[in-house]
């Protein structure tokens, strides 16, 4: 069976064939790259940085900064490998049953990425040193962002699908530990809790996406599964695979309609924004993208999706940004557009729009991050972010100022920054789209960089000029910040104009590294210039650049759009709703299948389990027959029998509130019960039956008599007539399926009772061979029951007292004292002669039908009517047995006997309860049938007694009334 | 008559604990005013000594005993050992707030050994009447124990709703089980498997037998639409019992669901695939739903097991894939990821209802959401224990529960189940919701109960080792894994 487990794993092999992959085993360098942050860089912080003593605040951001700088030394390190065109891989196996590998791969989309996250990282550590205030903890800010660090390295690095997925999670985890960090703050808490909601979300639904994956290609590593384009392409699931992995791709990176999340999330402390919502967590879906495209991407289906929604995103994001007055929001509306640009260029079916897609990736995290922390300056210079009471900060903060306008001018695309360069191959493409997909992609790119360049316009213009600051916070002293927060936002600017200058000497190599990469082959040939002459592209950007500063102006006439509320069309109301739909869902899907009624609970499962039996009679091509056993005749008396217990079962189920009534009712049936074991020539049965009817029945009796005789109607006639309709089929469903077994001919095990009775168990009668021998641990277990049940009694209703009935339901006096005087004389007369049928049937019970459990209930239904005819009082001083207690005696008595009988066995080296038998012939009385199980039957006869009668006892003196 | 002595060695554990068991009875009536420890420290001893039993007798190969009825193996090694710990941690959890409300007597310790001997015959049935006796042990006590705080109406009431819905539910399971004896001629697990191959064998009569052998299962480990009783039990048992409801019995469920179903109907695999399949959808989607709806964590854990046990039971579905050509059957790897899921799910229930025990104390409950708020102020360790369960149960990485999820899921769309597979990811989506909400309430909000925590050194430690559990198994689930599918392997040859 273990080799059929295996074969079921249809062709998943997980080790990977070793000869077509370029690696060079750099194992230890690779892994610290991702260990390090998570280990040495989480511990470090979050134990430096218990105390929040400024010197431990500095010794916490070296120690980041740090380990930062490491894992960046150390991809640098392995970067010549990189560049030389090799794949440095490693790997082990972690998980082999689900396919989930450690591994490792650093190729050139992964070195770009590892290079930005760690660069950027970098550059944060030193900013959010001097961002955090004095009694912000330095400690869990920092362990939190190497933990994120770690976590996104894990994304990029990873070789396993699985693998990426639990960093993919990790990212969301982190980043919303990060986006809560000031946890007092309810938009941060709320923030958090969407990211979290939307991107987690879309990670599991990626990892839905992976599995399918994993499956078509038969492996989960990245190595294997892009070698396998062919096969994955054509399979009918790829459609499937490609929405659940875009899904995922899509809420991270911000995509319409699950781009709500990021302008919410920038209630977190701006290092976490310019860190995590510009430059990397937000890039994980455009890496995934690009990281699959080898396999998924290059097909019809992918181009107009992915296009789409890039284009859709692009628009929307980059109009809605010119109308947020929160200098962040604005900023987070942009990156949602410049996302969706980065977007739209995956989609395009063209190798050089994968080039220009990796480009922008490095441009816009480049004066995106810039901007970000420019704009926690001037928050914290201020404590305002919004636009409309900043204002003509130039001349108080004038570093600031050039380093932010720099970068605003990079967004907005303007020559000569990095911006303006991507900005063109994106127009180049979204030109030669237009012949695939349609007009509409570069018309509607232009409209995206018109209103991209008007928000631009707008962040700079109503941050650093448009007339003096109004009514900022009273604590507001607009300044430059410490050189330490200022350096990454100038280092971050001038990039931004080197790379302008001299893109094919700066970014130039890291692109055709990563496009490599991500074309799964050589990108085409291309030079990174500023210039490339008079083309569409740059008569697009200029009708852009002039459009958008006339679109700002128009729109910022008399401050007009100063005074703009922004609507409540955004996709968090959207969230927010479906989030109440849900819960009023859940409410009333709650009120529909749970109102705490056993009834109804009853009725489902009845109901279900009744449609689960009719379930096979709908697939069998014919309904099972009944079986072919050869019948008994059935007498008229049976029939009239039956009749009767039919009619009697009815009348109880309709008068069971008058409970009295249907305790005798119960009776008939009993009865009838016993008449028919006599019937089918079961004398033992019978005469059991007869006796624990007869007991049992009086004692429910005294038990009711306790209680009110009757019990309220309460459920509608509807009600009923529905339970009434789901019990016939429920118990006509049942029937019939016992009807069916028992016409089937099957072997029946009572020959080996037959054989062995006598034999081996040394009786002629084998319901008590059975009883005393066969199952004698049954009986023995059985009469202890008995006991404890009595015993159970005892100590419930021991000293209980409760006031009994004056009258009965009619309104007749209940009599307590005279007893009739037949019953009286009766009872004398039959006690003895029931006691002698008792042990007469106690002693032929080996052999004839009879034993030591019926004689035992023949003497108590004796003592019993005794009771009814004397009173309590006198029967139990006529048994001495002192308001039960005595009867205690009895039980253990007779438990006593039965066991030592079974210890008895021992003696003779046989396990416990095993019988011994023998036929002593005596003088008088002839042959003797002595078995041991006799005496067994003895403990049995007196265990019985003693049970019935304490129940009986203490039931009897619990209505006693009270004379003291 | 004469009786060979069957061999009570691969019984041991069983034994010790029913001895043991006896003997608590008889110290707490003995014991003196100063030996309230006695029944407490007597369990804890019993269940390591049980343990250790088993530990020590655990062979490879699998042993019938008791003319067939008890099989010991290696699946039921592995839950059995697995039983003991949970059961173990159960105890020392439970003890403080039992006795704040005056609940710690012989008797719950009595009870809760009884229910653990009950799973123990179960988890070791080789015989429908073994399996069956092993149940009827288990819900007999817990119905006990449900209604161990008799003044508390809440308590009686959903003691009594239990009962009577159990006592129809082993009502359907035993016609199952006697229509299949019916059709068969044998109780015993192993012969039924054989005499499904003889062609002689009235598979329609079998089907109906199946049909009510399932329902009673479903109810059992309480799936929809057999769940009813899961909320209002979880929600009106004393938090101590709604731990030891919401744990154990998942292992014992788990071992029943593939003694009957998987030992002994293999070759009905199509019929029961079916129901199980609708039973986990439903679950899965019921539970999910309805656990954003709910206020008391106790009854969101209710609703949350309801989609974990679906989840559980989407790997069972998964596990035998029939050959159409050949007819032939087989058994994949799936059975190893549900009964891994089972474990993990104990793992965290465990530590889940292990807080909100913690967070009471004299006079206070905890099983409102708003008891959780600002739980990070109060305890930042304990805040980040029941944060580690919540992501573990959402299914986020590095945590038990995501390798949970990810096995059953990869062995349903090896199946080929693939919609199914899509479908429980969304609900668990849903899912993820809630958790998260919990999470949230903990670290975000102002707590409204600012008294310390009271707890026991003991229950501390514990509590704490079982996060790590659930953090240390999600970064090493392998031998886990494996020791799951090895014993399933092996109980299945």
């Amino acid at each position: 069976m273990a080799a059929g487990r295996a074969r079921t794993r249809k062709q998943v092999s997980f080790a990977a064939p070793a000869h077509d992959r370029p690696r060079i085993v750099c194992m230890n360098l690779l892994a610290t790259v991702v260990l390090l942050p998570l280990l040495a860089g989480t511990s470090a912080c979050a134990l430096i940085g218990r105390g929040n003593t400024p010197a431990r605040r500095l010794l916490t951001a070296l120690a980041a900064g740090g380990v930062t700088l490491a894992a960046l030394a150390l991809l640098l390190r392995m970067a010549p490998a990189v560049f030389a065109g090799e794949v440095p891989a490693a790997g082990f196996e972690w998980l082999p049953q689900l396919g989930l590998n450690i591994g490792w791969r650093l190729d050139g989309l992964a070195l770009m990425f590892g290079l930005l996250i760690t660069g950027i990282g970098a550059l944060i550590v030193l900013y959010a040193h001097h961002y955090l205030g004095s009694e912000d903890p330095a400690g869990k800010f920092y362990a939190l962002l190497m933990l994120f660090m770690a976590a996104m390295l894990g994304v990029v690095l990873s070789d396993n699908l699985l693998m990426l997925v639990v960093f993919w999670e990790l990212t969301s985890v982190s980043s919303f530990l990060l986006v809560g960090y000031w946890g007092h703050r309810a938009d941060a808490r709320a923030g958090a809790r969407m990211a979290l909601a939307v991107t987690g979300g879309g990670g599991l639904v990626m990892l839905a996406g992976f599995v399918l994956l994993g499956q078509i290609a038969g492996s989960y590593e990245l190595t294997e599964i892009l070698q396998h384009r062919e096969r994955i392409v054509a399979d009918p699931l790829y459609p499937l695979v490609l929405a659940l992995v875009l899904t995922g791709c899509f809420t991270k990176s911000a995509q319409l309609p699950f781009h709500f999340w990021l302008p919410e999330a920038m209630a977190a402390p701006t290092p976490v924004s310019a860190y995590l919502h510009s430059a990397t967590m937000v890039k994980a879906g455009i890496f995934l993208m690009l990281r699959l495209y080898p396999v998924l991407g290059g097909t019809a289906l992918f181009e107009q999706v992915v296009t789409g929604f890039g284009l859709a995103t692009v628009t929307f994001a980059a109009w809605v940004a010119i109308f947020r007055h929160d200098l962040k929001g604005l900023l987070a509306y942009s990156t949602v557009s410049h996302l969706g640009f980065i977007t739209v260029l995956i989609g395009l079916d063209a190798p050089m729009a994968k080039v220009a897609a990796v480009f922008h990736i490095l441009n816009h995290a480049t004066f995106k991050a810039a901007l970000f922390m420019s704009a926690g300056i001037v928050d914290h210079a201020c404590h305002s972010r919004d636009l409309r009471r900043l204002g003509g900060l130039y001349g108080w903060m004038p570093w600031t100022a050039t380093f932010a306008l720099t970068a605003a001018a990079a967004m907005g695309g303007l020559p000569p920054l990095n911006g303006f360069l991507s900005k063109e191959m994106y127009f180049a493409e979204a030109l030669a789209g237009a012949d695939r997909l349609s007009w509409i992609v570069p018309a509607v790119a232009l409209l995206a960089a018109v209103s991209s360049m008007a928000y631009s316009l707008r962040f700079a213009h109503d941050t650093f000029f448009n007339g003096p600051t109004r009514d900022l916070p009273a604590d507001a002293h607009p300044h430059d910040p410490p050189a330490g927060m200022l350096a990454p936002v100038a280092l971050l600017a001038l990039l931004c104009v080197a790379v302008g200058l001299f893109p094919e000497s700066t970014y130039g190599p890291l692109v055709r590294l990563a496009a490599d990469a991500a074309l799964g082959g050589p990108p085409p040939e291309f030079h990174l210039a500023l210039w490339h002459g008079v083309n569409g592209p740059l008569a697009m950007s200029a009708v852009a650049v002039l459009a958008g500063f006339a679109l700002y102006a128009g729109l910022m006439k008399g401050r007009a759009l100063h005074g703009y509320l922004p609507r409540a069309w955004s996709g968090k109301l959207a969230f927010g709703c479906a989030i109440d739909r849900l819960f009023a869902f859940a409410g009333r899907v709650t009120a529909a299948t749970e109102n705490g009624s056993l009834q109804r609970s009853l009725l489902i499962m009845v109901a279900f389990a009744v449609l689960l039996a009719a379930a096979p009679f709908w697939q069998a091509d014919a309904l099972p027959a009944a079986g072919d056993r050869t019948l008994m005749p059935a007498t008229p008396l049976a029939l009239a029998l039956w009749a009767l217990l039919l009619i009697t079962a009815t009348v109880i189920a309709a008068t069971h509130h008058q409970r009295f009534r249907a305790l005798v009712l119960v009776g008939i049936v009993g009865l009838i019960t016993a008449l028919t074991f006599v019937g089918l020539s079961a004398p033992d049965l019978a005469l059991t039956q007869l006796s624990v009817e007869v007991v049992s029945t009086v004692l429910m009796l005294m038990g009711l008599a306790l209680l009110p005789q009757h019990t309220p109607r309460e459920s509608s006639a509807l009600r009923r007539g529905r339970d009434a309709l789901l019990a016939l089929v429920a118990g006509g469903g049942v029937a019939g399926l016992t009807w069916l077994m028992l016409t089937r001919n099957h072997d029946s095990i009572s020959w080996f009772f037959l054989e062995r009775s006598l034999t081996e168990g040394g009786g002629n009668n084998v319901v008590n061979v059975i009883l005393v021998d066969f199952r004698g641990y049954d009986t023995f277990g059985e009469i202890t029951v008995l006991g404890i049940a009595g015993l159970g009694a005892l100590a419930l209703l021991d000293g209980f007292r409760t006031r009994r009935p004056a009258a009965d339901a009619d309104g007749r006096a209940w009599a307590f004292e005279q007893q009739p005087l037949l019953l009286r004389v009766a009872a004398r007369v039959v006690l003895p002669l029931a006691l002698l049928a008792s042990a007469y049937i106690y002693w032929r019970g080996h052999n004839m039908p009879g034993g030591g459990f019926i004689a035992g209930l023949m003497t108590s239904v004796a003592l019993v009517m005794q009771y009814m005819a004397l009173g309590q009082a006198r029967a139990e001083s006529l048994l001495h047995g002192a308001a039960g207690r005595r009867f205690t005696r009895w039980i253990g008595t007779g438990l006593g006997i039965a066991g030592l009988t079974g210890i008895g066995a021992f003696w003779f080296g046989r396990p416990f309860l095993t019988s011994a038998h023998g036929h002593p012939a005596l003088p008088v009385i002839g042959e003797l049938p002595l078995a041991s199980a006799a005496a067994f039957d003895l403990g049995v006869y007196i265990t019985v007694v003693g049970a019935t009668l304490l129940t009986l006892s203490v039931l009897g003196a619990a209505s006693k009334e009270d004379h003291a | 008559m004469n009786f060979p002595l069957p061999d009570f060695f691969p019984a041991s554990a069983e034994i010790f604990v029913l001895v043991m068991a006896c003997v608590v009875l008889l110290a707490d009536l003995f014991k003196s005013e100063r030996q309230g420890w006695l029944p407490y420290l007597l369990t804890l001893a019993t269940l390591a000594g049980a343990l250790a039993i088993q530990v020590g007798t655990a062979g490879a190969d699998t042993t019938l005993t008791f003319s067939g009825m008890f099989v010991d193996d290696r699946l039921s090694d592995v839950l059995k050992s697995c039983l003991y710990i949970t059961v173990f941690a159960v105890v020392v959890y439970s003890r403080d707030y039992l006795m704040a409300r005056g609940l710690e007597r012989g008797e719950y310790y009595l009870l809760v050994l009884f229910a653990t001997l009950g799973m123990q015959v179960m988890i070791s049935a080789n015989h429908f009447l073994t399996l069956y006796l092993g149940l009827e042990l288990l819900s007999l006590a817990i119905y006990a124990l449900v209604a161990l705080d008799r003044e508390s109406a809440r308590s009686t009431e959903a003691a009594m709703k239990y009962f009577v819905l159990g006592a129809l539910a082993s009502g359907l399971l035993l016609y199952g089980m006697s229509m299949i004896y019916g059709a068969t001629g044998t109780l015993e697990i192993s012969a039924i498997a054989r005499k499904l191959s003889d062609p002689a064998t009235n598979m329609d009569v079998l089907r109906f037998g199946l049909v009510f052998l399932v329902a009673g299962l479903a109810f059992k480990i309480g799936v929809v639409p057999f769940h009813m009783w899961i909320p209002d039990v979880y929600h009106g048992a004393p938090t101590a019992i709604t731990l030891l409801i919401g744990s154990a019995p998942k292992l014992a469920g788990f071992s029943m669901a593939i003694r009957l179903l998987v030992d002994g109907l293999p070759t009905l695999a199509v019929e029961w695939q079916q129901m199980l399949m609708m039973l986990a959808v439903l679950s899965i989607a019921l539970g999910n739903v309805v656990a954003i709806a709910q206020t008391n964590v106790k009854r969101m854990l209710a609703y949350s097991t309801i989609s974990h046990m679906g989840f559980m039971l989407l790997g069972l579905v998964s596990g035998v894939i029939e050959l159409r050509a050949s007819g032939d059957i087989q058994l994949s790897y799936a059975f190893g990821s549900a009964m891994f899921y089972t474990i993990a799910y104990v793992l965290m229930s465990a530590a889940a209802f292990g807080v909100l025990l913690l967070l009471t104390r004299a006079g206070v409950e905890a099983e409102t959401l708003d008891d959780l708020k600002g739980l990070n102020r109060r305890s930042p360790w304990f805040a980040a224990v029941l944060m580690m369960v919540m992501f573990s149960m959402a299914g986020i990485p590095f945590f038990i529960g995501f390798f949970a999820k990810l096995a059953v899921l990869q062995a349903v769309v090896a199946a080929g189940y693939l919609y199914t597979a899509v479908f429980a990811v969304m609900l668990s989506l849903i899912g993820a919701f809630f958790y998260l909400r919990v999470v949230k309430l903990m670290y975000f909000d102002e707590p409204l109960d600012t008294a310390p925590l009271v707890a026991s050194s003991e229950m501390r430690a514990l509590l704490s080792v079982n996060a790590l559990a659930i953090a240390v198994i999600g970064l090493m689930p392998q031998s886990l894994l494996t020791l799951c599918a090895t014993a399933l392997g092996q109980a299945m040859k």
